[in-house]
């Protein structure tokens, strides 16, 4: 079994984050998972496109990169317009309703929802808009457990309990959707 | 039981862990993309093993740094990319001339000059076995995970130590920058191979810091042992390290250099073998390309087509004797790769079986695809 | 009491410098600083880089690595670094120090690292057949400037000042004596010690630029000498033309090394 997340939007976002967190969990706290992740590298960090390929899988991984998504978040408009030729019928489209707007005719099954003004209103939080969806992707694909998915967060940021909690709280968000 | 630790991180850092697993205690560098995670990994990580980090003014001095510091008695490594592995050339030969050990990373990207910087290459493979003037043999290792950069590391060190040579270790920015899983395991002694001492009690009249009666290189001590006095060049030199310019030395040395790599090619390469043991048609590869190629000999596969891929883990010296045998066993090969064909050229060298050698390159600083590599199998 | 002869590789002589040539003034006097220390050889490491003053280590008998032109700082800091017990010496020419390798000398002494670098100024390239380099006066002429030397020339003491050098001394083989001084103050010295050796060549400077035999190149530079204290009281038209000798900078601050451990012992890593 084997599926590709693309997560896509720009930068500031906590894409790369998320995937580290998707690779964390899949590759140290799940049994048998392999995982890897690409990233597309610009001089520039913040405010322009950028996406994060992640590939989870019960078999080692050859080419890391990913040509048709299974599972694609776009965070932003930019980065939906990049790949929506690329969506095949069964492709999850997960997008933020308040800076995406999805096109006519579009491939793949979208699921959208405002993960930005959730993040502030409902986790109290503008950050965690990535974790809220990182949540909803994890109930509609059944992949990975909650608990090594915490165990991740807990890994990645050692030391930072308040981090931790908030992204917990939109992490469950999430799956509650 | 050998301590293991299991990790989710980017191919540059499970270099830094390697060497210092293999026992490196020095670094010296300048630091340039897609390399520059390595310098800050050792800039970091030294310090708490005993070890000392040094940002260097250039690419030159870093190479002249690293073997002033092996010469001293610390393993010593530096990361770069295509315009500073352009400037270690010149003390990249001294090393080779000097025989002083160290381990050079060369995370390659796209060029000449500056090109694309970000983007990935695969083409400083015939700088890395020609890029120093003169007559010469040089071990290379091309990683193609990040469990490779974290093993062979190791084995870098380890081959560097024995053949008492630089090693380079010829990654690209795809597996550099790639995060997956990987299985750390501390090495145990007996799998670290330190530089040869000369006997106990050897004396300063018996001591040759050269020795070019064989194949493999004299015993190294370290400069500031209280015993027998260091003495190296690059200079052509007799065994003593002394200034010997004379036609017999100069021919003598000339084939050392070659030999003691050259001669020990068994000892030295590594190859893996991918689905090849009925395979009809093959790839012939290295670094990140070998990603690609495995995904496309699955896909081959699953089509009924009886595809197989040998991986060349050292880039020098060529496994030749397993590049013949696929050559000998299919009927065609196809060579993919990220530059316009230099491993393509060496494979044909070797081709004395009327093997269909074919290329797959790619130059866009993407990395090549499956499709691409199964492409160019299916255009023949 | 040691002698120099105890540093020395007597069997590779007679060297290679020409008659007149003062890199042997220079090699006795590191020799002699040796033995009047009562160094232990092993204890010493030296690297020298590529032209005449290169090939010293052909005839001591320490530790020597020899390297590629301009590079011997650069590996020297490896050295010093990897094994911060030992005595550095650094053996350069012009073309070494200040030329192709300048922007090393700079950095080693903006880094104070724990070596002594010799260097034997000779105003042009010797081994090669007497081009300008870097420290060339002006009008001089040599074999690639036969119309008269265009660049203004560096001053190798003023250099390694400005960019933090915390040793710096002069001296010229007319004076043998206070090149040993100078010499043994810069090993004694902790940090970055730079000594500018001043050494005729009869064979290719000498000879296009009129200056006629060695002696004579030598008395000259004499008659050029200025005592460093004096100097300081001289203006920059009085000073044309001089070579100021003695020691000019002497500073305490702590060397690469030191400064790298006490500030990596006072983060306490976990290790």
């Amino acid at each position: 079994m084997k599926t590709q997340i693309v997560l896509s939007g720009v930068g500031g976002q906590g894409l790369i984050s998320t995937g580290e967190i998707l690779g964390l969990a899949a590759s140290l706290f799940e049994e048998d998972m392999y995982a890897t992740l690409t990233a597309s590298y610009g001089s520039e960090t913040r405010g322009t496109f950028t996406k994060t390929d992640v590939i989870i899988s019960d078999q080692p991984i050859g080419y890391p990169n990913i040509d048709t998504p299974d599972v694609i978040l776009c965070l932003a408009q930019v980065a939906y317009d990049r790949y929506v030729d690329k969506f095949h019928d069964d492709t999850e489209v997960y997008y933020d309703t308040d800076m995406v707007t999805p096109k006519e005719g579009a491939k793949g099954d979208h699921i959208g929802f405002p993960f930005r003004t959730m993040s502030i209103e409902k986790v109290g939080n503008i950050q965690t808009a990535n974790t809220i969806a990182l949540g909803l992707i994890m109930k509609r694909q059944g992949l990975l457990h909650k608990e090594s998915v915490m165990k991740a967060f807990a890994h990645r940021f050692a030391g930072k309990d308040k981090v931790i909690a908030v992204n917990e709280k939109a992490l469950d968000l999430g799956l509650s959707l | 039981m050998a301590k293991s630790v299991k990790k989710f991180i980017e191919g540059n850092d499970a270099v830094v862990d390697g060497a210092i697993a293999a026992g490196a205690r020095f670094y010296a560098g300048y630091p340039i993309s897609p390399s520059s995670e390595i310098a800050e990994g050792a800039a970091k990580e030294l310090p708490r093993h005993g070890g000392l980090y040094i940002q260097m003014e250039d690419e030159i001095s870093s190479m002249a740094a690293l073997l002033g510091a092996s010469l001293a008695g610390k393993k010593s490594f530096t990361a770069t990319s295509g315009p500073g592995f352009s400037l270690m050339q010149e003390n990249l030969g001294l090393g080779i001339m000097s025989e002083i050990p160290c381990v050079i990373f060369d995370v390659q990207r796209s060029g000449p000059s500056t090109g694309a910087a970000t983007k990935p290459a695969q083409a400083d493979i015939m700088q890395a076995r020609y890029g120093v003037h003169g007559d010469h043999s040089i071990i290379a290792i091309s990683p193609s995970s990040v469990q490779d950069c974290y093993d062979l590391t190791i084995t870098a060190f380890n081959l560097a130590e024995k053949y008492r040579t630089p090693v380079l270790f010829m990654a690209d920015e795809v597996i550099g920058h790639l995060r997956e899983t990987v299985t750390e395991v501390e090495p145990t002694p007996d799998q670290i191979f330190n530089r040869v001492q000369p006997a106990p009690g050897t004396t300063q009249a018996e001591f040759r810091p050269y020795n070019y009666s064989t194949n493999m290189p004299a015993p190294m001590p370290p400069v500031g042992n209280p015993t027998l006095l260091m003495r190296t060049t690059g200079s052509t030199h007799d065994e003593k390290g002394e200034f010997g310019p004379g036609p017999d030395n100069i021919n003598r040395v000339t084939h050392y250099l070659t030999d003691k790599i050259e001669k020990n090619v068994d000892d030295i390469t590594i190859t893996r073998r991918y689905q090849l043991e009925d395979a009809e048609v093959a790839f012939i590869t290295f670094g990140c390309s070998v990603r690609s190629t495995i995904t496309a000999v699955d896909m081959l596969r699953a089509k009924g087509v009886k595809a197989g891929m040998l991986q060349v883990v050292t880039v020098w010296p060529l496994p030749e004797k397993e590049i013949r045998e696929v050559l000998r066993q299919v009927k065609t090969v196809v060579v993919p790769e990220m530059n316009l064909g230099q491993l393509a050229g060496e494979v044909r060298k070797f081709n004395d079986y009327g093997c269909k050698v074919l290329q797959a390159n790619r130059t866009d600083g993407v990395l090549i695809t499956p499709q691409q590599i199964i492409s160019a199998l299916e255009e023949e | 009491m040691a002698s120099y002869k105890d540093y020395m590789l007597f069997d590779k002589l007679p060297h290679t410098w020409c008659a007149g040539c003062g890199d042997g003034i220079v090699l006795q006097s590191i020799a002699a600083v040796f033995a009047e220390m009562g160094l232990d050889k092993h204890d010493i490491a030296l690297v020298s880089g590529i032209g005449c003053f290169g090939r010293v280590d052909d005839y001591l008998d320490i530790n020597c690595m020899h390297v590629t032109h301009g590079r011997a700082l650069p590996a020297a800091t490896g050295i010093a670094l990897a094994n911060p017990n030992l005595n550095v010496i650094v053996t350069m020419g012009d073309g070494d120090s200040v030329t192709i390798g300048g922007n090393h000398l700079i950095h080693c002494a903006r880094r104070n690292i724990n070596l002594t670098a010799i260097v034997a100024n000779n105003y042009n390239y010797g081994q090669t057949g007497g081009q300008y380099s870097g420290t060339t006066p002006t009008g001089s002429i040599t074999t690639t400037s036969p119309y008269g030397h265009i660049e203004k020339n560096f001053d190798i003491c003023k250099l390694v000042e400005a960019a933090g050098a915390t040793y710096v001394a002069r001296a010229t083989v007319y004076n043998p004596v206070q090149m040993r001084k100078l010499i043994r103050g810069g090993i004694e010295h902790k940090g970055f010690a730079i000594i500018e050796c001043m050494v005729p060549c009869p064979t290719h400077y000498g000879r296009y630029n009129k200056q006629g035999e060695a002696a004579n190149m030598m008395k000259l530079m004499n008659e050029q000498s200025v005592p460093a204290e004096k100097a300081k009281n001289m203006s920059p038209e009085e000073l044309e033309g001089k070579i100021i000798t003695g020691l000019i900078v002497k500073k305490e601050r702590d060397d690469y090394y030191t400064e790298y451990k006490r500030i990596i012992d006072a983060q306490n890593i976990d290790k």
